[in-house]
C-alpha cells in the first residue's frame, strides 16, 4: 500500500510541478476579470479542467450566453469521453467510491498513467490511480490559490518554458509503449493531423487526431493479424 | 456566478464519468476495446506534438529551436532509459540550455 501512495505520488510529481504556470495563470486570470477569491478557487476546486477554465474565465468576463458557455466547455472537455469510454472495461465493474473518484481526477493527466493493461485493477493500482489524480487536484488547487492571492505581483511564468516539460513527460510516457509498427504509425497520424487542426483552429482538433490516429493503429494492426 | 460554476463543473464531471457509468447500457467488445487501446498514445502524441512544433500559433520554421532539441533528446533518453525522470530532466537541460 505505502508503495502504491510512494508510486502514485512520485510518477505525478513532474506534472505537478509543470502545470504551475497555468494554475496560477488560472487564478490571476479569474481575479483579472472580476471573479471573487472564493469563485476563482470554486473553478479550480469543481471544474477542474485547465484549458476549459482558461476559456470559460474569458468567456463569463465577456458576458457571452450562459449556453454558449456550456456548449464551448463541452467541446473542450469532449476529449474526457475518450477517457472515460478507454478504460470503461477495467473500471465500470468498481463500485461507485472508486468509480466517483477517478471519474471527477480523470484528467489528461491522469489519463496519462492509465495505459497499463493491468491498470486499475486491484486495490493498489487503484490507490495509485487515486494517489496520482488528487495529488494533481492539490497541486492544481494550489497554484491557483497562489495566482489568487499573489497573481497581480507575478511575471506571466507560461513563457517560461515549463510547456516544454508537459511535452517531455508525455513523450516520457508514449515512446517507450511504441512496440510495432501500428502503434508507431498511429502516433505519427495523430501528431500531423493534429498540427493540421490546430492551423486550421478546428475545435474538436484534438479528438479528431486521435480517433484518425487510432484507426490507423486498428486498421493496421487487423491487417497484421490476418497476414 | 456560483451557479455558472456548478454548471461547467457538471458539465466537465459528465464527460468524464459518462461512460464510467454502470447504467449505460452497453458492452465494450475485444475489437472496439482494441481500437481504444490505441487512446492513450494517441491522445498524448496530439498534445505534445504541437507543445514542440508550434509556437505562437505557427508552425515552427527552423529546426535548431530548443523546443525540437529539447524534444530530439527527450525521444532518445525514452527509448534508451525508459525512465519518465531521466527522460524528463535530461531533455529539460538540453532545452533550458538552448531555450
Amino acid at each position: 500500500m505505502k508503495i502504491a501512495i510512494k508510486k502514485g505520488l512520485l510518477d505525478m510529481l513532474p506534472l505537478n510541478l509543470a502545470v504551475l504556470p497555468w494554475g496560477i495563470l488560472c487564478g490571476s486570470l479569474a481575479i483579472q476579470n472580476g471573479f471573487s477569491a472564493l469563485e476563482a478557487q470554486l473553478m479550480s476546486l469543481l471544474v477542474f479542467a485547465g484549458s476549459a477554465q482558461l476559456v470559460a474565465i474569458e468567456l463569463m468576463a465577456k458576458d457571452v450566453s450562459f449556453v454558449t458557455l456550456l456548449i464551448t466547455t463541452f467541446i473542450i472537455s469532449a476529449r474526457h469521453l475518450l477517457y472515460g469510454l478507454s478504460i470503461r472495461n477495467k473500471m465500470v465493474d468498481k463500485p461507485l467510491k472508486w468509480r466517483g473518484p477517478i471519474a471527477f481526477f480523470l484528467t489528461d493527466e491522469l489519463f496519462a498513467f492509465s495505459h497499463h493493461h493491468r491498470a486499475y485493477q486491484g486495490k493498489l493500482r487503484l490507490v495509485y490511480a487515486l494517489v496520482a489524480g488528487f495529488s494533481f487536484y492539490l497541486a492544481w488547487n494550489l497554484w491557483t490559490f497562489f495566482g489568487i492571492v499573489a497573481g497581480q505581483f507575478l511575471p506571466d511564468l507560461t513563457n517560461l518554458g515549463l510547456d516544454f516539460a508537459i511535452a517531455a513527460i508525455f513523450i516520457a510516457l508514449v515512446v517507450p509503449g511504441i512496440s510495432n509498427l501500428p502503434i508507431l504509425l498511429a502516433c505519427v497520424v495523430s501528431g500531423l493531423s493534429m498540427l493540421y487542426f490546430k492551423t486550421v483552429e478546428f475545435e474538436f482538433g484534438l479528438v479528431a487526431a486521435a480517433l484518425l490516429g487510432m484507426t490507423t493503429g486498428y486498421l493496421l494492426q487487423a491487417k497484421e493479424d490476418k497476414s | 456566478m456560483i451557479t455558472t460554476i456548478i454548471a461547467l463543473a457538471c458539465v466537465t464531471f459528465a464527460t468524464r464519468y459518462l461512460f464510467l457509468a454502470k447504467h449505460l447500457p452497453f458492452t465494450i467488445g475485444p475489437k472496439f476495446q482494441r481500437f481504444l487501446s490505441f487512446s492513450a498514445p494517441c491522445v498524448l502524441t496530439a498534445i505534445w506534438v504541437p507543445i514542440v512544433f508550434m509556437q505562437n500559433g505557427e508552425l515552427a520554421s527552423n529546426l535548431h529551436n530548443p523546443y525540437i532539441l529539447g524534444a530530439t533528446m527527450a525521444i532518445l533518453l525514452a527509448l534508451k532509459f525508459k525512465s519518465l525522470y531521466i527522460t524528463t530532466f535530461g531533455s529539460l537541460a538540453v532545452f533550458f540550455v538552448f531555450f
